[in-house]
Order: C-alpha cells, then sequence, then structure tokens
C-alpha cells in the first residue's frame, strides 16, 4: 500500500503548523479565544447554551477548514512555494488537506475547549463523542475540499480579494445556515440545514447527544449527505483542481 | 542522453487577450548539461521553464524529461526535477534549514540522507552559520539562497532554475553562479532562465535564445558568437564631431561621447583603433559580446 500521500499530508501539516506555533505560542491562544466570540454572543442574545457549544464546535473547525485553509494555499501562491510543491511528486489531495491540518491544528484548542466544556455541563454525553468527532470531520473534509478548489480555481484574483471573499464564505456556512440556531427556526426552509455541511453537522450532533432528536430515516439521510458532500468535493479536489494551470 | 527535449512546442494563453507565448519551440538538452534560455522580458523563457516542469500545460507540441511526456507522465517527471520559481519567497518564520528539510521530506528522503544533503547545500550556498535564523531576518539575497540549497538538497537530476539570481548583489551572484557549476561537476543538469548577459556568458554550456516565442538562436557560447555578422568591436570615447573613422556601411551604436564600430575583420579593427589612437581619444579593440549578438538578434539597438 502506497502511504506516501498521507505522509506527504502530515509532513505539510506539521511544517506549516509547528515551526510558526513553536515561534508565536500565543496566536494558539488567540485563535482559541476568538472561538468564543460567537458562543458569547449566541448567549449574550438568549440562545441555548447547547445550540452555542455545539455550533462552537462546529465553527471553529468549519470557519479554519474554509477560510483559513484558503488563504493559506493563497498564501503559497503568492510566495510562489505553491509552485515548488506542484514540481514535486506530491498529489494536490495531499497538499489540500496538509494545508487544512495544519489550520485544524491552530484550530484545535478551541475546538478541545468546547468538547470539554460541552461534556462537563452533560450537553454532549460521552457515547455521542465518536459521532461528534465523525461528523466534524467530516464537515472540516468537506469545507477544505471546496476552499481549495476556489483558491485553485481564482488563481487571478488577489491576496486581500480572495481573502475577503474566503472569510465571508466562511462566515456564510457557519452563520446563515442553523449551526448557533434550531434548525426549527426556518419553518419551510429547514431543507437548508441538510445542503450545508456544517449546519447538517451540527444537526447530527445535536441529534446523538440527545438535544434535538431526528426519526432514524432523517439521520440515515443525513448522515448520507453529509458524508456525500464530503466524497464530491474530494473527487473536486482529484479531479477539477487546476494544480498544474491551463 | 537528452535529459530534456521539447518538438515545435506551443503555449497561447486564452483570456480577455489571446497571446502566443511559444509558437513552436524545438529544444534538446543533454545530461550534464547548463543550457541557458536567454531572452527578453517577455520572452517566453518562463512559460517553457513551466511546461517543462509540470507545472504548466501545453497548447500543442510534445515536450520530454529523460524521456517522460510531461502531460501524460508528470509524476515520473517530478521525481527527477528540482524547482526554484522566479521572484520565489521565503515563510518569514521558516529558517533555511527548515526549508531544506521541508522540500526534502516532502520527496521522500531519509531524515539521515537529508541531514547529510542539507548540511551540504547550506554550505554551499554559505549559509552554515545562518541555518537557524528565521528568513524573516535574512537579507533578499540569503533568503533566495535558502531556497536555491533546498533545491540543491533535493538529489534531483534536473533543476530548473528561472532567474535565480535576480535581485542579488554581484558577490552573491557570484555565489550562486559558482554552486551551479560545481552542480555540473557533479553530473547534474541544469535549465536556466535569464536576461543578465554575462550570467549567460559565465555559466552556459549551450544556450538559445528565445525571443518573441521563438529560438532565435541555439547552441554553444563560440557558435552564438559566430552568428554574429561583424566578428569585432571597436569601443572609442571622446569627442568625434567629424571624423570619419569607417566606412558608412559599417555598424556603429552611440552612447553619449561613446561609439561602438562593429567590424568584420580584425586587422581592420585594429586599424580603426590605431586611428583613433592618434587623435588622442581611447580606444578598446575585443571580440563581440553575446549582447553584441543578442541586440543584433532580437531586433534591438
Amino acid at each position: 500500500m502506497n502511504l506516501k500521500p498521507l505522509k506527504d499530508m502530515l509532513i505539510i501539516a506539521i511544517m506549516k503548523a509547528v515551526p510558526d506555533i513553536k515561534k508565536q505560542p500565543m496566536t494558539l491562544i488567540i485563535i482559541a479565544t476568538l472561538s468564543f466570540i460567537p458562543l458569547f454572543f449566541t448567549l449574550f442574545f438568549g440562545g441555548q447554551v447547547s445550540y452555542a457549544l455545539v455550533g462552537g464546535m462546529v465553527g471553529s473547525v468549519g470557519f479554519i477548514g474554509l477560510a483559513s485553509a484558503t488563504q493559506d494555499i493563497t498564501w503559497d501562491r503568492y510566495l510562489k512555494i505553491r509552485e515548488i510543491i506542484v514540481a514535486m511528486p506530491v498529489h494536490p489531495i495531499s497538499y489540500a488537506f496538509g494545508v487544512a491540518l495544519s489550520k485544524l491544528l491552530y484550530a484545535s484548542p478551541g475546538f478541545v475547549l468546547f468538547m470539554i466544556i460541552a461534556t462537563a455541563l452533560q450537553i454532549l454525553p460521552l457515547s455521542s463523542i465518536g459521532w461528534a468527532l465523525l461528523a466534524v470531520f467530516l464537515c472540516w473534509a468537506a469545507l477544505s475540499s471546496i476552499g481549495f478548489v476556489i483558491s485553485t480555481y481564482l488563481r487571478n484574483a488577489n491576496l486581500s480579494t480572495l481573502s475577503n471573499m474566503s472569510n465571508i464564505l466562511g462566515l456564510v456556512f457557519i452563520f446563515i445556515p442553523p449551526v448557533f440556531y434550531p434548525e426549527q427556526m426556518l419553518g419551510d426552509f429547514r431543507w437548508i440545514a441538510i445542503v450545508f455541511p456544517t449546519s447538517n453537522a451540527a444537526g447530527l450532533i445535536r441529534n446523538h447527544a440527545g438535544l434535538a432528536l431526528l426519526s432514524p430515516d432523517m439521520v440515515l439521510l443525513r448522515w448520507l449527505v453529509l458524508i456525500g458532500t464530503t466524497l464530491v468535493s474530494l473527487v473536486a479536489v482529484s479531479l477539477k483542481t487546476r494544480w498544474r494551470e491551463e | 542522453m537528452e535529459a530534456v527535449k521539447s518538438v515545435d512546442l506551443v503555449k497561447v494563453y486564452r483570456g480577455k487577450e489571446t497571446v502566443e507565448a511559444l509558437k513552436g519551440v524545438s529544444l534538446s538538452i543533454n545530461k550534464g548539461e547548463l543550457f541557458t534560455l536567454l531572452g527578453p522580458n517577455g520572452a517566453g523563457k518562463t512559460t517553457f521553464l513551466r511546461i517543462i516542469a509540470t507545472q504548466l500545460l501545453l497548447t500543442k507540441g510534445e515536450a520530454y524529461v529523460f524521456g517522460y511526456d510531461v502531460t501524460t507522465q508528470p509524476e515520473e517527471v517530478r521525481k527527477r526535477i528540482a524547482v526554484v520559481p522566479q521572484d520565489v519567497q521565503t515563510y518569514g518564520s521558516f529558517t533555511p534549514w527548515e526549508y531544506c528539510y521541508y522540500f526534502s521530506l516532502l520527496r521522500g528522503m531519509s531524515k539521515t540522507q537529508m541531514k547529510t544533503n542539507a548540511e551540504k547545500s547550506l554550505k554551499a550556498v554559505d549559509l552554515w552559520e545562518l541555518r537557524n535564523r528565521a528568513c524573516s531576518t535574512l537579507s533578499g539575497g540569503e533568503k533566495k539562497r535558502a531556497v536555491i540549497a533546498s533545491a540543491l538538497s533535493s538529489e534531483a537530476d534536473i533543476l530548473m532554475l528561472d532567474e535565480p539570481t535576480g535581485g542579488l548583489d554581484a558577490v552573491a551572484r557570484r555565489r550562486v553562479w559558482t554552486i551551479l557549476r560545481e552542480m555540473i561537476g557533479q553530473g547534474k543538469t541544469i535549465l536556466l532562465t535569464t536576461h543578465i548577459m554575462e550570467e549567460a556568458e559565465m555559466l552556459s554550456d549551450k544556450l538559445a535564445i528565445i525571443n518573441k516565442g521563438t529560438v532565435a538562436a541555439v547552441g554553444t557560447l563560440q557558435e552564438i558568437r559566430g552568428l554574429a555578422k561583424e566578428k569585432y568591436r571597436v569601443m572609442v570615447e571622446g569627442n568625434l564631431p567629424d571624423i570619419n573613422l569607417v566606412q558608412p556601411n559599417n555598424r556603429v551604436v552611440k552612447f553619449g561621447n561613446r561609439q561602438i564600430f562593429y567590424l568584420k575583420d580584425e586587422d581592420e579593427a585594429l586599424a580603426l583603433a590605431k586611428k583613433a589612437l592618434k587623435r588622442q581619444l581611447k580606444a578598446e579593440v575585443a571580440q563581440v559580446t553575446l549582447e553584441d549578438v543578442f541586440i543584433e538578434l532580437v531586433g534591438g539597438e
């Protein structure tokens, strides 16, 4: 079995995160603190703590997957480091997920804190942690793939345009669908919760934690949609990515 | 053995304007050769290099690296090449050591091998003492050498360097030249692009002059110089208001009070120099330079 793609992904993730973290460890604390801002506002405006915590878990990882990874890949392009990597025996998926994983390392303190608080407050029972991790992982993989494809397609966009765009997209994926608020608030538009990987993951976590139960058929459908979205995104990275320019 | 071969390579960029960057470029680069692509800005040098480096798709034609097709077998090509792009920049937080470490690991090198190669490369580019300094604290030349070191430590058979000495001072540039010639001594093949004539003259085993997407000339330095209509140049300095030093059909280029006369014959050139000296002017006879031939071929003044 060829493990090189996996090994490359880990090398990229470690090398793109560890030297920076070692030299600027405060970055981790700042990112973790920033992750709590949506939680603060949700509670401030009368939202439920359970929604805020699950939303925080999905939001911190989802935003990193889409926005930060897109920006990092664009930064590599700007520095022409990506040109060096394209001309190396490295698969685009290894690169895309290596970059996204490096950003996940930055997001991990915030995510772990949300998990600890949710578990301590018995919002997230121990039995549901596995489901929660799987849902968050699939959401992260789907959004990272989307981010990578966007960053390779918009290669003529300048750094700040792409940065702004990826930040807006990140916010759209996290604050428009029901990630921090109950799906019932959407009424007839509840299907939106299934379409977005962020709200789909949040809904599944709430279901497995017993916070907002879904019918068994709906649970199956939502897992299938989440897995399907991730697979389609991965295939898009593999086939549609303009790794080599035209 | 051919390390790189291109046959009628065409590249068309389609956008708001369609630009034909390469118009049927056929080149052959032998193993162990330092081959320079020399051309003015926008000539198509970088486009050619990027196609060979599998970074850019070609529009028409064929290109091979050690027999592997760059279009259909990019993975095989990528195992054998290392690239230093034009105007490449560094991560501020990375050290030169981390650069070598990162790219060597991605090439699947063992840590022991990587350490040996990184040390050798960093010493070669004179960055060993600075190996643990963050790139943000290094000068522009040192940063460039850090990236070059990472390419040198790759053990790739072919190094592709796109204007690697751009922005470097004379000392740093000569250091890079020394390294590149040493790499040739070790059996590597180097494809280099530059618009610096001196660099092409000092380094190349063979060179191609590219202009507006076509190959204007290809050969060794002597062969390229041999393409000049006039083989000698006499540079005369001083006021020459009304003197008639040469025949009217001789090519003359004026830079203020300096004039360069191009002559076919050595005796003719020496005679002209003597005439100028008799009139208390400074005069210098030399063979035509690569730059003279380049200007003649690309049609500039």
